[in-house]
């Protein structure tokens, strides 16, 4: 299975365009929100931290730096996987 | 047609001339008047929810106003729900949530829920169990639901879930196809409204895609693997904010899809209503040979555009539901790391 392409993958010719688009974009799509979306919830979480806490900057530092961190494996990851499956 | 808007055109300029100026009113101003100098707030006042039912009775300045129950279903013990008057002075409110009070009085908007799933369940049930000894629909309403129907069935359900499975989300795509579709048409006729117009409807209509989407997922990969899904299969330390990421991307496609429809609904009347506006914000009653045949063509394409917004709510759900279906095969990848990873993976059932 792994060696297939998302937008192969149905035996029936019968979906259309958009829908095989759509499929075959989603691991582009998923790897692009997490790149951002790691960044988003680092500094959201270290900002409502700070809020809680009283720690400010640090755990928005902190936790942003974390959040961008693993926004970055998780897109790297994503592009890996991808180029896997390509191969 | 031409013919039809220079006539109609020349008649509300004719009736704008005839009506009287200014300084023929000695007595005091009446509802509309005033609502005619506030055109934002005339425009705002028809197109949002309302606890009254307002019916203008035309070329007069009388209206017929039905108001609608109001009720609280109190949320704490010993809290009271009742309808209390509004800080301004307009009418009367259930106290909020913050008063431990659930509003679920009727609206304008509830009201034309309503009477979309009447006429969803009656036109239906009219045309699916007519003559069934016939396996061809006679009549031009009949044709018409037939071809609606099987074009959400072949070209929304099937073309994007899948031969297999697309069958099965059907009654879902086509019970959302023709609600709004109703919804959206009944907004056109004289003293109705467009219950899409109103964020509260869209949030309700793309929460039951985002069920189903999930229930697709499951279904498609199973339980495992949907939750599997949800880590985007990085190591485990990374899950507290991986986890996160994944369940806020879940709500970015319902999200898009209560803005779309809500926004595209809303607009095409305040652009009606604005361009009738111009007449009374410029002031002279010419403007109507303009603004009239504008305010028509934007109406005719409100008619295309009821359409157009029911398909693409209904198109953007298939998808959606075919991305979900499809996650299996997606998951497939996911499960071969996780063997690496060392956490588990029901690798589903593949559909496709």
């Amino acid at each position: 299975m792994a060696e297939k392409e998302p937008g192969k993958e149905t035996k029936d010719g019968e979906l259309s365009e958009t829908a095989r688009q759509m499929r075959a974009a989603e691991p582009y799509i998923a790897a692009v929100w997490k790149l951002v979306g790691g960044a988003v919830v680092g500094v959201l979480g270290g900002y409502f931290l700070d809020k809680g806490l009283g720690t400010g900057p640090w755990g928005m530092l902190g936790l942003s730096l974390v959040g961008i961190s693993a926004g970055f494996y998780g897109f790297l990851h994503e592009m890996a996987r991808l180029g896997k499956r390509k191969q | 047609m031409r013919k039809a808007m220079v006539l109609l055109a020349s008649l509300m300029a004719g009736m704008a001339f005839a009506a009287p100026t200014e300084g023929e009113h000695a007595a005091p101003q009446s509802h509309l008047e005033k609502e005619e100098q506030d055109v934002a707030g005339y425009i705002l006042h028809h197109v949002s929810d309302s606890n009254e039912y307002e019916f203008e009775i035309p070329l007069s300045d009388n209206h017929i106003s039905i108001h609608l129950p109001q009720f609280g279903i109190p949320l704490r013990a010993g809290v009271s729900c009742e309808p209390r008057p509004t800080p301004d002075g307009h009418g009367k409110a259930v106290p909020g949530w913050s008063e431990g009070c659930l509003d679920l009085s009727i609206t304008k908007h509830t009201v034309m829920m309503w009477l979309a799933a009447v006429l969803l369940i009656g036109s239906l049930l009219l045309f699916s169990n007519r003559d069934k000894s016939k396996l061809v629909p006679r009549g031009a309403s009949a044709n018409l639901f037939e071809m609606l129907v099987l074009f959400v069935r072949d070209e929304l359900a099937i073309k994007n879930i899948g031969k297999e499975e697309g069958p099965r989300y059907t009654p879902y795509l086509l019970t959302a196809f023709f609600f709004i579709l109703f919804m959206n048409l009944l907004g056109l006729f004289p003293w109705m409204a467009t219950a899409t117009g109103n964020i509260g409807v869209t949030v309700a209509l793309a929460v039951c895609t985002f069920v189903l989407t999930q229930i697709a997922g499951i279904r498609a990969a199973g339980l495992g693997g949907y939750l599997a899904h949800l880590t985007g299969g990085v190591a485990p330390w990374l899950w507290p904010i991986m986890i996160p990421v994944e369940v806020l991307g879940l709500f970015t496609k319902p999200f898009a899809l209560t803005i779309r429809l809500f926004a595209n609904m809303l607009a095409g009347h305040i652009v009606i209503f604005f361009l009738l506006g111009l007449i009374f914000m410029l002031g002279h009653p010419a403007v109507a040979l303009v603004s009239v045949p504008f305010a028509m063509g934007i109406y005719l394409l409100e008619l295309f555009v009821a359409f157009v917004q029911a398909y693409v709510f209904t198109m953007l759900s298939a998808l959606f539901i075919g991305m979900g279906v499809a996650m299996a095969h997606h998951h497939d990848d996911h499960g071969a790391e996780g063997k690496e990873l060392g956490h588990s993976h029901d690798h589903g059932r593949a559909h496709m």
